[in-house]
């Protein structure tokens, strides 16, 4: 049976009639049609999916869509604002942190969860925060750039 | 992937969830983080006609400390607990044990109730909490009944929980003066492993540079079930700590493992390796009575 729920995703105010078994990431995907949210295992390993649920970053495949009932989700297409992309987004085109770019919408709200919370983090700590997030072509170290790029330009 | 049908159902007291419980027995499964059973319903592992998310019971979330004892909330996620003030001074063993599991993004999910019942045999937290001899708090609509964790996971994937039962609060009694516990993970990469080896190491002094009055030395995945190591506890107890003692009690705990060969690691390695991993959570312990 359909349950309604209620959320906000990127600041816009969603009703739906979802079924239980409907996970976030295909609520996002396929109903929603966000598909910068992206899927990638589909259970909990990769962090492609991840999205940032009430300021803290998540696997959206591992929430049911009826959990989400009440929240607050930002997806990578809520970074853009009226002026332009997020300054995240545009350290990781500058420093050359994107190759595929299947994980860069994951990798970037990692580290957008990192720098709300800790605008000065070390090495260690940016790597620690995008330990969830795994890349395939750049090896890291160009993320890392670009994540230490943005914390050092922030007052 | 996509998972079976089933009836969401989500209370909003635990006297209600105790009742849904009680009503549904074994055709429901309790959702808490997610993380191990969303997966387990998506491989088709399991598929229960009804799944009972706790996700309005805020009031299992909290980290509460009194009289010497703290409680925490089954609902309570790692990330919390690896943040919580109360853990980090009081409990550093456990705070290891928090930061250690799955990755940020896990963590922010999953759930210390969740990382008990789920008892997987290489499961991070137990071995901290079962070294600080932590309690489980169960809770079903006739009542409720505290037992120590060391009898709550009863096998792979198995607990003491029976049918209607609703894992509620872990409580821990502050350790008495002079004592230090340690964990340590290892595993081939830093982030979203499953431990190899783990062990957690608990140790009590008489007095500053006195003779060890209790240990608890509990080791992951080197058996069905997080095991104790019965032998290694036994040779530690009064004695003065040193280097060398440690070092037989590796020897001991190594024995008293049973690790079996698979994929990740042979027994042969485990076994060594618990012996390393002892040595060296019995000195963070031994450290951890030094700063006091």
């Amino acid at each position: 049976m359909k349950q309604l729920i209620t959320l906000t995703v990127n600041n816009q105010e969603y009703e739906l009639a979802v079924e239980p078994n409907l996970t976030l990431l295909d609520l996002l995907r396929y109903r929603l049609e966000l598909t910068g949210t992206k899927k990638g295992c589909d259970e909990g390993d990769c962090g492609a999916c991840t999205v940032i649920m009430n300021g803290k970053p998540v696997s959206s495949c591992l929430i049911l869509a009826v959990q989400a009932n009440g929240k607050e989700i930002l997806t990578i297409e809520g970074m853009e604002t009226e002026e332009g992309i997020h300054p995240i987004q545009k350290a990781f085109i500058d420093k050359g942190a994107i190759q595929c770019g299947y994980c860069t919408p994951g990798m970037i709200l990692s580290a957008k969860a990192l720098l709300d919370r800790n605008p000065h983090p070390s090495e260690e700590e940016i790597r620690t925060a995008i330990s969830g997030n795994l890349c395939r072509c750049t090896g890291y170290q160009k993320i890392v750039e670009a994540i230490e790029d943005v914390s050092e330009k922030s007052s | 992937m996509l998972l079976p049908k089933f009836d969401y159902h989500e209370p909003s007291t635990l006297e209600e969830a105790c009742e849904v419980m009680a009503e549904l027995g074994d055709r429901a499964k309790l959702l808490a983080g997610g993380t191990d059973l969303i997966v387990n319903m998506k491989k088709k592992i399991i598929a229960p006609e009804h799944v009972v998310s706790l996700g309005r019971l805020d009031v299992l979330r909290e980290i509460g400390s009194s009289n010497g004892t703290i409680r925490i909330g089954a609902l309570t996620t790692a990330a919390e607990i690896a943040e919580s003030g109360v853990v980090t001074e009081g409990f550093a063993a456990l705070g290891q044990g928090a930061s250690n599991l799955g990755s940020p993004l896990i963590r922010n999910l999953a759930t210390v109730g969740g990382n008990l019942a789920s008892a997987r045999p290489a499961a991070d937290l137990p071995p901290p909490l079962m070294a600080y001899g932590a309690r489980v708090i169960i809770r079903k609509k006739e009542g409720e009944r505290s037992i120590p964790l060391d009898d709550f996971i009863t096998g792979p994937g198995v607990t003491n929980l029976g049918p209607g039962e609703i894992l509620a609060e872990i409580e821990i009694d502050r350790p008495p003066a002079y004592s230090g516990a340690g964990y340590l993970k290892l595993g081939a990469r830093k982030a979203l492993e499953i431990s190899l080896v783990n062990v957690a190491s608990f140790i009590t002094l008489d007095a500053p540079g006195g003779v060890i009055t209790s240990a608890r030395i509990i080791m992951g995945a080197v058996g069905p079930i997080p095991l104790r190591a019965p032998s290694a506890e036994k040779i530690l107890i009064g004695e003065k700590p040193s280097d060398h003692l440690f070092e037989k009690a590796g020897q001991e705990a190594a024995g008293d493992s049973r690790p079996i060969d698979d994929f990740r690691g042979s027994a042969e390695y485990r076994r060594d390796m618990v012996e390393v991993l002892t040595r060296r959570t019995l000195a963070a312990a031994l450290a951890e009575v030094g700063r006091q």
